[in-house]
């Protein structure tokens, strides 16, 4: 046991170098910062915002369609120019974002049940989420303008009959149904904000593996790099536990190293999503349909992405052999990589349970898609699929340890090298 | 004299390459037996072998009564190797290297510091020792990696040319020490492509050529048989 913890304290030391230390702190560093300068943005966007109006109409019904504007959050600057022209190029030296412009006739052609037009000016100054949401904002405004106006006049033609009936006589009421359980809500709703609040598993999940899988190939292509290998092996200590102690301190790095990008990550993510709060009502209709993880779900969650680790960490250890340096170590890496990238962009695009069978059974096979699937799954309550899905990469796991155990008990480990071609042997 | 490592119709093949093709020789205790040859003569594999890198694809390998094919743990409690072009991780310090390998042999603390006391003596690189190996000279290295070898007093030695690539000084220092501990009752099996270091290093000598034993003696034993001045026109005689 003192041997072992000798050799795994050598390789994690080996790993937890300072250009890892200095670049996990720049990373957590620069989200955070990121992430505080757009929830700032995003708290200007949802703030008191101000809006140039030029009223050319004067009449009753101009000024009440401003006085909507500021109980909508706006703070409404009325422009003292004689035209739009002139409007606008004052708007543009100042620092309003939104310019309306009400024109002349406005109360008449309302009246008359005319078309009427008004005319809005968004000053693109950025293409930062804060400058989209307000133009948005304003398209809300000028909706809710339409209604009152239509009401109002609804109102005066038909007086005995709401104007809610008129407009829209048939009334839907939405319910969403997961498995046995039903809810009323809107299913485009629903899935927005529970992909909001999700999405950023399989960012980890990709990261964790990613990172693990790069620190035990890059570990052993550095034992042959420098030539400390063969030394190693010819010391006390079993082949299993040279293998073992590598593998398990790049297991403990990388999620050590994940833990800390999540935290810059949270931040940064903090700023975008920051604002997407679920209402009372949103949250029960999750509750009701059940689209949360119970404390059984993420601990499956975390034996799921446990395995996935072990697969990757087990198939760089293998890779790792083939690799002559650091650099080839790199190369070797892309089958790692493309095994991890097709379930994690597939995770986000596509229903796997929806592919044909040849395709799904192709991702099945590819042991790092379960834990990208473990999360819908369980939301959707295919619990036996994410069982199936650990015991199968824990199949595929002793499989590769014992091939990797075999690899380093035997010759290969100093004879086995991926050369293109070429055989290299060292008599 | 006693018998520490046996060697008997060893053979090592990779794929279709025959690269050993049945050799045996003996070494004693306290000898340092040497093994001679060109590059590609099968040295290198031999000692891999002996040292549990390299499974052999024939024969038999026993040191001190253990098979190794069948105890390579054993073998590796009482072997030292030193590779021909070992490195040591560069970002540790001398003296953690040495502590890290001691731990590999000490059961308790004191035994390892015991362990590092003597490393550090052979070594003889006073301060730098606390400096990181990634600053050292090659000979700095190779004396690093000597002393690693030799400080835990091993039954045996393996070493892969040992002086490979040490400048003139620091290739007198390393002869002194392997002569040394020898003299201690360590038993070394070394190789070289220089024959004069080979000449004053070692008791006895084999030419290996080919992946076969050409012959096995003294050097002046060797010398008188071929009527030669020295080994090179020894081993030039005995290719005829």
């Amino acid at each position: 046991m003192k041997k072992f913890s000798n050799l795994l304290y050598k390789e994690i030391r080996d790993l937890i170098n300072k250009q890892l230390v200095m670049s996990l702190l720049m990373m957590v560093v620069i989200f955070y910062f990121i992430g505080e300068m757009t929830k700032s943005e995003m708290k200007k966007a949802a703030a008191t915002q101000k809006i140039s109006v030029l009223d050319l109409d004067q009449s009753a019904l101009s000024r009440g369609l401003a006085s909507s504007l500021k109980t909508a959050n706006f703070k409404v600057e009325w422009s003292q120019e004689k035209d739009t022209e002139a409007a606008v190029q004052a708007a543009r030296q100042g620092e309003t974002y939104i310019l309306l412009v009400i024109p002349k006739g406005f109360e008449a052609s309302v009246d008359r049940v005319e078309p009427t037009e008004i005319s809005t000016y968004t000053f693109l100054r950025s293409f930062s989420m804060g400058g989209m949401t307000k133009s948005e904002v304003l398209r809300a405004v000028i909706a809710a303008t339409n209604a009152y106006l239509s009401d109002d006049v609804l109102k005066k033609k038909v007086p005995d009959v709401s104007p809610d009936i008129l407009k829209t006589p048939i009334k839907s009421k939405d319910y969403i149904i997961v498995r046995n359980k039903m809810a009323e809500g809107s299913a485009s709703a629903i899935s927005g904000y529970v992909f909001s609040q999700s999405f950023i598993i399989p960012i980890i999940l990709f990261f964790i593996i990613f990172y693990s899988s790069q620190m035990v190939i890059s570990a052993i292509a550095m034992e042959k790099q420098n030539k400390t290998l063969e030394t190693l092996l010819t010391v006390p200590i079993s082949r299993t536990a040279v293998v073992t102690t590598k593998m398990l301190a790049a297991g403990i790095v990388g999620l050590l190293s994940a833990a800390i990008y999540m935290i810059g990550m949270k931040s940064y993510m903090g700023g975008i999503t920051g604002n997407i709060r679920a209402s009372a009502a949103m949250t029960g209709v999750i509750k009701q349909l059940g689209l949360t993880l119970s404390g059984n779900g993420y601990v499956l969650l975390g034996i799921a992405l446990f395995f996935a680790i072990l697969c990757g960490l087990a198939m760089a250890t293998i890779l790792g052999v083939l690799a002559e340096d650091f650099r080839s170590a790199q190369t070797l890496m892309l089958p790692i990589m493309l095994m991890i990238l097709i379930p994690y962009l597939l995770s986000f695009f596509v229903d796997v349970q929806s592919l044909p069978l040849p395709a799904k059974l192709l991702i099945m096979a590819i042991p790092f898609s379960h834990p990208f699937l473990a999360t819908p799954n369980m939301m959707l309550g295919r619990y036996p699929a994410v069982i199936y899905g650990i015991l199968y990469m824990a199949v595929v796991f002793f499989v590769l340890v014992f091939i990797a155990a075999r690899i380093f008990s035997t010759d290969r480990v100093l004879t086995m090298k991926l050369r293109w071609g070429k055989k290299k042997v060292v008599l | 004299m006693t018998t520490v490592l046996k060697v008997e119709g060893l053979k090592k093949s990779f794929g279709t390459k025959v690269a050993l093709t049945g050799i045996d020789f003996e070494v004693q205790q306290g000898e340092i037996f040497a093994l001679i040859g060109p590059n590609g003569a099968g040295k290198t594999t031999t000692l891999r072998i002996v040292s549990t890198l390299l499974s052999p694809s024939g024969g038999k390998v026993t040191f001190l009564g253990h098979d190794l094919k069948k105890e390579p743990e054993k073998i590796r409690e009482n072997i030292s190797y030193l590779p021909e072009e070992a490195g040591a991780y560069r970002n540790m310090r001398g003296t953690d290297y040495l502590k890290f390998m001691a731990n590999f042999y000490a059961g308790n603390g004191e035994k390892a510091e015991e362990i590092i006391r003597r490393a550090e003596a052979i070594a003889e690189l006073g301060t730098a020792l606390k400096d990181k190996v990634g600053t050292y000279s090659k000979g700095m290295v190779r004396k690093l990696l000597l002393a690693r070898a030799l400080m835990t007093k091993p039954p045996m030695a393996v070493l892969d040319e040992p002086t490979s690539g040490l400048d003139v000084i620091n290739s007198l220092e390393v002869r002194e020490i392997i002569k040394r501990f020898a003299k201690e009752g360590i038993s070394v099996l070394l190789s070289s492509h220089n024959m004069l270091e080979i000449e004053f290093l070692s008791d006895r000598v084999a030419l290996i050529d080919k992946g076969r034993i050409l012959d096995t003696g003294t050097s002046q034993a060797l010398k008188d048989k071929y009527q030669a001045p020295n080994l090179e026109v020894v081993f030039r005689s005995a290719l005829r």
